[in-house]
């Protein structure tokens, strides 16, 4: 409701007719029974008209009226008629008693009136404000509220355009919202500005500008109490922000201790091999036997490739992080892919039995022919690494409508129900208490290889052993795999 | 050859050059190091080394503009040492003119087959080449268009065979899938990998007995084929 309608300054026509028609109408009603009434009596009924101008027009109208219905009263009813003379002392005290009591009303009811405008008006700026802290519940993004502001101001102080200016000194932030958005400002001074200011300083302001010059007290406050609203929500934004902020910061801090604990470790096992064989072996008062020179020798050649893959591994779990492994997805054969892992594993992989299973009909494949050797690398590790030797490991692969289905099984222990998830996180190892070598970033490479490639990863637990499942997408961006045609021998 | 063949490594680790330098020159090679591309290309020319090892991070200019250099004026094996390792880098190299890519680090006995290969190939060229290649039980007539397993002839396609012919008149040098693609099928085709893969699929199932472990026709992992003659 607008509380400006019951403002004195509102005069509509059909009001001013009604304040101009009363008095006459009075006269017309009341003069016929002139004899039959006594003068108290008419000087009662003019009054009448007296209170309804000044409830519907205010005091200056109440007071005109009361000096026209005297004059009307004294002209018509008061001995010698037809003149304003009066004869009679009596006379005079009820027209000046009149004259008060019509005074005094007007004053009266004018102030009640006035009272209520403002009241109905301030009624109407709690409403506004209550409906703009409802739009404000909730959002924690400060460009979402200096929006929400800027169509709210503009709505209630009836503005041709808005801006929102916040300014985060703390964290370097800066907003500006102009409502509506394409409103041409170049220049022009705003109408109406107010700062967002709270306990900590200035935020930023709301300006506006408007068509009309000027402004209403009760627009000005109620833009006082909307800047000082939209202080405290973008604040309580603020704060939110820099808490999450805080937060991702203390995790990526975990995860570096973490990481550098782990790798650290990692790589202080293998260096300390190799200083241990090479010093032995620079030792000239050693003789050392021919096979124990050989002994010290391969530790150290394992040592290092151990090295090696643990900085690759590093590397493309940095990749994988900061998502700079973007798969070259090209139409690739599984088997090949799959032979070329089996054949440069095949030292590693000789105490176990090998099962692979790919049928002719599974199709080209879209997939990063280096990323996916990894995937499967890692895998065949894992499972070389917790299976018992001499049993199996099987590795067959699918396609099922949209989707290439592969698994790797092995017959290694159960995983915990509660760790299916978590052994493709960083670092997790299955078993701490049996010393298994590695890095802890296996398998959370497949994750991010298999993930970057749009599939999914998931192990589960068999009735011998466990096996890790991974989908991968059969077209490339839409694209069927292509036919190529054979020819005759 | 009688003289002890000649090899100029550019590298700019200091303990690599040590390293090689003790090992090539234990194994009968001359040696001489340098650890800046200008200088390398100097002792190119002024030496004509009989192979070149090149590292790609030179402190003075890019070891593969340092191959695109050579590949102006000399067809010098050059066999290319890196401690980068992603495939862009090896088909960068391999394009621009390299033989060879081997990632650091690596095993000493590989960087050894490899020179001895690089050396032999380069003599062969020189020849002018065998129109019979002879890889173990595979023969392959490059003049007849014939190939056989153990005396049995194997049929193939003539796509087949051209790629098996194209393979091994480089024998055991990486090339890559563009280049394959380009002189089998022709330039249209360079960027169809879909048909290499399929089409070595198809030769290995006819050529190698043992279907696991492809022994001639090795895949280098994102980057190409490479026919391998063996030792």
């Amino acid at each position: 409701m607008d509380g400006r309608l019951i403002s004195s300054k509102r005069r509509t026509p059909g009001l001013a007719l009604l304040l101009l028609v009363t008095i006459p109408l009075v006269t017309l009603i009341l003069f016929p029974l002139r004899a039959g009434l006594s003068t108290t009596t008419v000087a009662l009924v003019y009054l009448l008209p007296v209170l309804i101008n000044t409830i519907y027009g205010g005091l200056v109208p109440g007071v005109l009226t009361a000096i026209a219905a005297i004059l009307t009263y004294n002209f018509f009813f008061l001995e010698p008629y037809y003149t304003f003379f009066v004869h009679e002392s009596q006379d005079l005290v009820a027209l000046v008693i009149f004259l008060i009591v019509a005074v005094l009303i007007s004053q009266l009811v004018g102030k009640a009136n006035r009272n209520l405008g403002e009241s109905m008006s301030r009624e109407g700026e709690l409403a506004h404000l209550y409906e703009l802290s409802l739009a404000l519940a909730g959002i924690n993004e400060i460009q979402e509220i200096a929006e929400v502001i800027a169509g709210r101001a503009s709505e209630i102080l009836g503005a041709r355009a808005v801006q929102v200016k916040v300014s985060l000194a703390h964290v370097q932030e800066e907003h500006l919202i102009q409502f509506p958005s394409q409103a041409p400002l170049t220049g022009e001074k705003p109408s109406l500005a107010a700062p967002l200011v709270t306990a900590r300083g200035k935020l930023g302001e709301i300006l506006i500008w408007r068509d009309r010059e000027g402004s209403e007290p009760s627009e000005e406050r109620i833009l006082r109490t909307f800047a000082s609203q939209s202080a405290l929500a973008i604040e309580r934004a603020a704060l939110v922000e820099s808490e999450t902020r805080a937060k991702v910061l203390e995790e990526s801090d975990r995860l570096k201790t973490a990481l550098l604990s782990s790798v650290s470790h990692e790589l202080r096992s293998p260096l300390s091999t190799i200083k241990a064989a090479i010093t032995s072996l620079l030792n000239d008062q050693v003789g050392w036997e021919e096979a124990a020179r050989k002994d010290l020798l391969a530790a150290v050649d394992e040592e290092t490739d151990l090295l090696n893959r643990l900085v690759g591994n590093l590397l493309d779990m940095s990749r994988i992080e900061t998502g700079a492994l973007r798969p070259d997805r090209q139409w690739n054969l599984l088997s090949e892919i799959v032979e070329g892992v089996t054949g440069r594993m095949h030292r590693v992989l000789k105490d176990h039995n090998l099962q692979v299973h790919i049928p002719e009909e599974v199709p080209l494949v879209p997939v990063d022919y280096v990323q996916m050797e990894q995937v499967f690398t890692n895998l065949l590790s894992n499972s070389i690494k917790y299976a018992p030797k001499g049993s199996t490991i099987g590795l067959s692969a699918r396609a099922q409508g949209e989707e290439v289905f592969v698994q790797v099984t092995n017959e290694g222990p159960p995983i915990p129900p509660a760790n299916l998830e978590r052994i493709f996180d960083k670092f997790t190892r299955q078993s701490e208490a049996e010393k298994v070598s590695g890095t802890g970033l296996g398998l959370s490479i497949c994750k991010g290889i298999v993930e970057a490639h749009g599939g999914r990863i998931w192990a589960e637990n068999q009735e011998r052993g466990i096996a890790f499942h991974f989908t991968l997408p059969a077209t490339l961006d839409g694209a069927q795999p292509p036919v190529i045609e054979m020819e005759e021998a | 050859m009688t003289a002890e063949p000649h090899i100029l490594v550019i590298d700019d680790e200091p303990q690599i050059l040590r390293a090689l330098r003790t090992i090539l020159t234990a194994n009968h090679y001359r040696v001489t190091v340098t650890s800046r591309g200008e200088e390398g290309l100097a002792y190119a020319a002024a030496e004509k080394p009989d192979l070149i090892i090149l590292d790609l991070g030179l402190p003075d200019m890019d070891g593969v503009a340092v191959c695109a250099d050579l590949r102006q004026w000399t067809q010098v094996p050059i066999i290319v040492l890196s401690v980068r390792d992603a495939e862009r880098d090896k088909v960068l190299a391999l394009d621009k003119g390299a033989d060879d890519y081997l990632v650091k680090p690596f095993g000493i006995e590989e960087l050894l087959a490899r020179i001895r290969v690089a050396l032999r190939h380069a003599a062969q060229a020189k020849s002018g080449g065998d129109p019979v290649v002879t890889a173990g039980d595979l023969v392959i007539d490059l003049a007849r268009h014939v190939v056989s397993v153990r005396d049995v002839e194997v049929k193939l396609t003539a796509t087949e065979f051209n790629l098996l012919a194209y393979l091994a008149s480089k024998p055991n040098r990486v090339l890559t899938h563009q280049n394959i693609l380009t002189h089998v099928w022709g330039p249209e085709y360079a960027d169809s990998v879909a048909y290499l893969r399929v089409f070595v699929s198809n030769l290995r199932k006819k050529l190698e007995g043992d279907f696991e472990q492809p022994r001639r026709l090795v895949t280098e992992p994102g980057v190409g084929y490479r026919f391998l003659l063996g030792e």
